[in-house]
């Protein structure tokens, strides 16, 4: 449905005509993303009815304010890696692509954070940071995620989360445009006095702004946001290797860093060996995620197959439960006792540090994926076109974990043997909050290709088993699929299951009904005021 | 291949953006991270690869057709391949080649813009990519005493290429190389007003069958000049023979080097020596043509096949060009040799290189966006502290200039030719 001539004309006139369109050929690129397949049947989602590239606060919050004039919803987004960013409820939804706002605005060494614009990747955080001994907590979809959509927006949960934060604990104020228009500032920076605390003085609407999952782009746009950073032990610069990018990565673990790859007999001992790990306080990244055998995801897949080919088929039936320990520290002594408190619990629970997995190559390898998140990417896309979670487990008890894994795993299997999905290595992404002081978060992942017709039946086939109200993941919540192909009005998450729940849509739909009053910022991967 | 013969790319894209920058892995400087000009300059995802794998999926589901906007977004690309390096060091897709492809269909629907099918008018008449007359080819070389190879034998040809041949600001490079050449000994050749062009530009415009006629008429002049080796100065020509004609299956089956090579080869065996000192810091530019679009061509023909349930894998197995097999190297050795001279690098080097702005027909259609892409790099160059920026191919060389005539900058801009001969 296109916007009337005079709508469009009084978006244009805010950003003017060079940062408007509404050319189907443009408009066709911002509703095509993996996971639409899956989701909308085809590889389009919704058509916006324009695009806006606003270029600051004051242009958002005008684009915004004529939306409530007209009508208009709105969906903002930072670099659009999800169908959270792209799927609309509406053809007359306009998108607000805010590549234009890129800027770090600044790095408050001392007090340890930063404050940054929506367009801002994690990784350009990070490197900036890094030049001042900080770091910024990674998130597991890439370097390229940005930071204010991670860490205000969705979900956010990475492999540094046990000493980074979890992200979205992260946020020290926020500028945000709300729904209505109106700009507001969050904590410490709402009474002018900096940007180092989220809950004042000023108000502290954090959990507002986000809940868990993030509102998705539902609650208006976030402009600038204020994050912790956290104490960074290597260099400035990692010296790399490698000409094929795929292949390139550091030539070594960094000094006051050690990497190791354990490969435990069983789950539960993993999961009893990281909470011990979390416990103890001493590392810097300890989480699980799918390495695949021999931790080569290889330049191509061929490449990756002839590899897995030669090696030993021991490596490739039983994997094993692999967890991956970077320990960082300030001095040799605190590195010491580190290493001797690690391995002590690594030998408790029979954590083998194998030697395939664990020389130089590999560990290096894996320093630069838990550190920056290269290559996460590349295994979850490349190897089947895209991956699925089963629903996800977070900021929860490590026997609730154990429990939801097992029935995870027991839905999966039959799928996973037919062929239709597929896993390299270990299924599983756990990672700790904050040395599971807050939890952690688990997911139970799989690779599956939408445009395969067997995979994709058995795909849908399986997810229909996880979002069953009445199946086997009733007792575990509300199904959380990482927040992040959730789509309301096709999946009716909120609508299903919150009667199970203590009706919890209630108190979400009156906080969307009230920051939201002429219900302008687009729900479909959040909530409406009224389901329809 | 037809555009359709991308359909499984086109699905495949993900949109992870990742073509938008230089790959991670290789960032240094978070101030020149951008990898595509072309999405940096215009900023609507449809200007970036993954924005044209979606363009030409709505376009083969008959949702959106050619316009004025479909053609700004297909010729306002460098054709570089940055993207394709980014894109491939997470997957297996082909983003240049669909790119190729969507010209080529547009050519061929008629779908031109004026500015290009003034230049190849000009090349059907006159065997040029300037519009120039034919005749006045072989000027640049002469008073240098060189063998034509219409009349005498050479074991070498002197390609110059069209850039060379007409570009007067241009000549003293490319006379230069010659020159170098015929002092070292080599037995060289060129053909002066019978030498045409390589037909690779015409390629990159969309213009597939000019590429075959030029390929045609280079086996030719091979066949009838004897010649064991092409030696080009240009990075573009160079490509041109050495990937596109073995694409198309008319390698012209010998020889085919940059000057660079040659050079290298010259001085490796003591033929050139390089020895009076050239007092500059210099920084090197990877023209695309010589760095990652000149990964030798991989033939393959296969099928994708499935393991162990869904693994999407290749039978017989695929070589992707992923960029690495350029000419990086050996242009860094030669300027590492000369002596007195200081050598920093850039931060978007080697496969990850940003273009001069002077490739895909952009210089000729979007003067302006070809200036900015320039401009970028020549900022570049100043953050390292460089007094000069080295390139080995003309096109680069014209970019950089015409950038520098705009923003007053006083950096050098040199052809690593000029600094090899200003060291001997
Ligand atoms: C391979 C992969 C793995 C992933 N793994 C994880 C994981 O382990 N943990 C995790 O937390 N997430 C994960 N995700 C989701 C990921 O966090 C988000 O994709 C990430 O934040 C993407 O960043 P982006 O810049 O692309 O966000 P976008 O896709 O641009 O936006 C994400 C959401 O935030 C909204 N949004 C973005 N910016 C703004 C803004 N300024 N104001 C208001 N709303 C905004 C968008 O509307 C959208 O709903 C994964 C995604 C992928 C593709
Ligand atoms: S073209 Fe490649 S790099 Fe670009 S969005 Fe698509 S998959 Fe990602
Ligand atoms: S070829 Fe160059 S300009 Fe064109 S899309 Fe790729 S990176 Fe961008």
């Amino acid at each position: 449905m296109s916007l009337a001539e005079h709508e469009y004309r009084a978006l244009e006139e805010v950003v003017g005509a060079e940062y408007i369109t509404r050319d189907p050929v443009i408009l066709d690129t911002y509703n095509q993303v993996w996971g639409n397949k899956l989701v909308f049947g085809e590889k389009f989602s919704p058509r916006p009815a324009a695009v806006l590239l606003p270029g600051s606060t004051e242009e958002a919050q005008a684009i915004v304010k004529t939306c409530n004039r007209y009508g208009i919803p709105f969906k903002p987004f930072s670099s659009g890696f999800e169908i959270t960013a792209l799927g609309i409820v509406s053809e007359r939804t306009i998108m607000l692509d805010l590549k234009r706002m890129d800027r770090i605005l600044e790095i408050d060494v001392k007090n340890m954070h930063a404050v940054v614009e929506p367009y801002v990747s994690v990784h350009k955080l990070q490197l900036e940071a890094a030049k001042y001994g900080l770091y910024y907590g990674v998130v597991a979809a890439g370097p390229s995620a940005g930071v204010i959509a991670s860490a205000c927006c969705h979900a956010g949960s990475g492999q540094t989360n046990c000493s980074a934060g979890a992200i979205e604990r992260n946020v020290l104020g926020v500028e945000w445009v709300l729904p209505t228009g109106d700009v507001i500032k969050l904590g410490s920076a709402a009474s002018g006095d900096g940007w180092f605390s989220a809950e004042g003085p000023g108000i502290g609407l954090r959990g507002v702004l986000r809940g868990h999952c993030g509102a998705n782009g539902g609650h208006g746009i976030v402009t600038k946001a204020s994050v912790k950073l956290y104490p960074w032990y290597g260099p400035a610069e990692l010296e790399r290797a490698g000409e094929i990018p795929a292949l390139r990565a550091a030539t070594e673990v960094p000094y006051n860093f050690r990497t190791f790859i354990v490969t435990f007999p069983i789950q539960d001992n993993a999961f009893d060996a990281m909470v011990e790990i979390g416990k103890a306080e001493i590392a810097y990244s300890c989480y699980q995620i799918p390495v695949p055998p021999g931790g080569y995801l290889g330049e191509g897949n061929d490449e990756m197959w002839a590899f897995m080919q030669q090696l030993d088929p021991k490596m490739m039936e039983s994997p094993g439960a692999m967890v991956v320990v970077v320990l960082g520290a300030n001095s040799d002594r605190e590195m010491e006792y580190r290493e001797k408190y690690f391995h002590m619990i690594r030998e408790k629970y029979g954590g083998l540090l194998i030697p395939e997995m664990n020389n130089p190559a590999v560990q290096a390898g894996l320093f630069d994926a838990s550190m920056f998140s290269y290559g996460s990417v590349r295994h979850v896309f490349r190897l089947t076109t895209d991956f699925f979670i089963n629903p996800c487990g977070d900021a929860t008890t490590t026997d609730f974990l154990k429990n939801l894994h097992k029935v995870a795993r027991e839905t999966m299997e039959p799928y996973w043997e037919n062929g239709s999905i597929l896993q390299v290595g270990s299924a599983i992404f756990h990672s700790m909050y904050e040395n599971y002081s807050v939890g952690a978060h688990h997911e139970d992942m799989y690779l599956y290709d939408p445009f395969d017709a067997e995979s994709l039946e058995g795909t849908n086939e399986l997810i229909g088993k996880t979002m069953d109200t009445n199946g086997k993941f009733r007792r575990f919540g509300v199904p959380c699929l990482g927040a992040g192909l959730q789509f309301e009005p096709v999946h009716h998450t909120h609508q299903n299951w919150s009667p199970l729940y203590d009706n919890y849509d209630v108190w979400l739909r009156k906080i969307k009904a009230a920051l939201d009053p002429n219900n302008v910022g687009d729900w479909g991967c959040y909530v409406p005021p009224v389901f329809p | 291949m037809a555009i359709e013969a991308y359909k499984h790319d086109m699905l495949r894209c993900t949109r992870c953006s990742y073509c938008k920058w230089i790959p991670w892995e290789n960032f240094r400087n978070t101030d020149f991270i951008k990898g595509c000009p072309s999405v940096s300059r215009y900023h609507w995802h449809a200007y970036s690869a993954g924005g044209k794998f979606n363009m030409a999926l709505s376009f083969l589901e008959g949702r959106i057709g050619y316009s004025d906007s479909f053609l700004d977004v297909v010729y306002k690309c460098h054709m570089d391949g940055s993207c394709d390096v980014s894109c491939k060091s997470v997957q297996d897709i082909e983003p240049l080649q669909l790119m190729q492809e969507l010209r080529i269909k547009c050519v061929e629907d008629g779908q031109v813009i004026p500015a290009h099918a003034a230049v190849i008018d000009g090349l059907r008449k006159e065997d040029n990519m300037l519009g120039k007359p034919r005749s006045e080819r072989g000027k640049w070389a002469e008073g240098l005493a060189v063998k034509d190879l219409t009349r005498e034998k050479a074991k070498v040809l002197y390609h110059a290429g069209c850039q060379y041949s007409y570009d007067e600001e241009l000549w003293p490079v490319v006379r230069d190389g010659l020159t170098l050449l015929k002092d070292a000994g080599v037995d060289v050749g060129i053909m002066g007003h019978a030498e045409m062009c390589c037909g690779g530009r015409a390629y990159e415009l969309g213009y597939k069958d000019d590429l075959d006629k030029y390929a045609a008429r280079h086996a030719n002049i091979v066949k009838a000049s004897g010649v064991e080796t092409i030696v080009t100065p240009c990075a573009h020509c160079y490509q041109t023979m050495k990937v596109n004609y073995d694409k198309i299956g008319k390698k012209l089956g010998v020889e085919i080097l940059h000057i660079t090579e040659y050079l290298d080869r010259l001085i490796k065996e003591g033929r050139i020596k390089l020895n009076k000192k050239v007092p500059l810091k210099v920084t090197y530019h990877d023209p695309c043509h010589l760095g990652r679009l000149a990964e030798p061509w991989v033939h393959w023909d296969g099928k994708e096949t499935k393991v162990l349930g869904q693994m999407i894998v290749h039978d017989p197995p695929k070589k992707f060009r992923r960029g690495a097999g350029g000419v990086y190297d050996i242009p860094r050795d030669i300027i590492r040799n000369i002596p007195g001279l200081s050598f920093v690098e850039m931060y978007r080097i080697r496969a990850c290189g940003w273009c001069c702005g002077g490739g895909g027909g952009v210089k000729e259609a979007y003067p302006d966006f070809a200036i900015w892409t320039a401009r970028e790099r020549i900022r570049e160059a100043r953050a390292v502290g460089a007094d000069a920026i080295v390139s080995a191919c003309p096109s680069c060389k014209q970019m950089f200039q015409e950038a520098i005539k705009e923003t007053g900058d006083d950096v050098k801009v040199l052809d690593i030719i000029e600094l090899v001969q200003q060291s001997v």
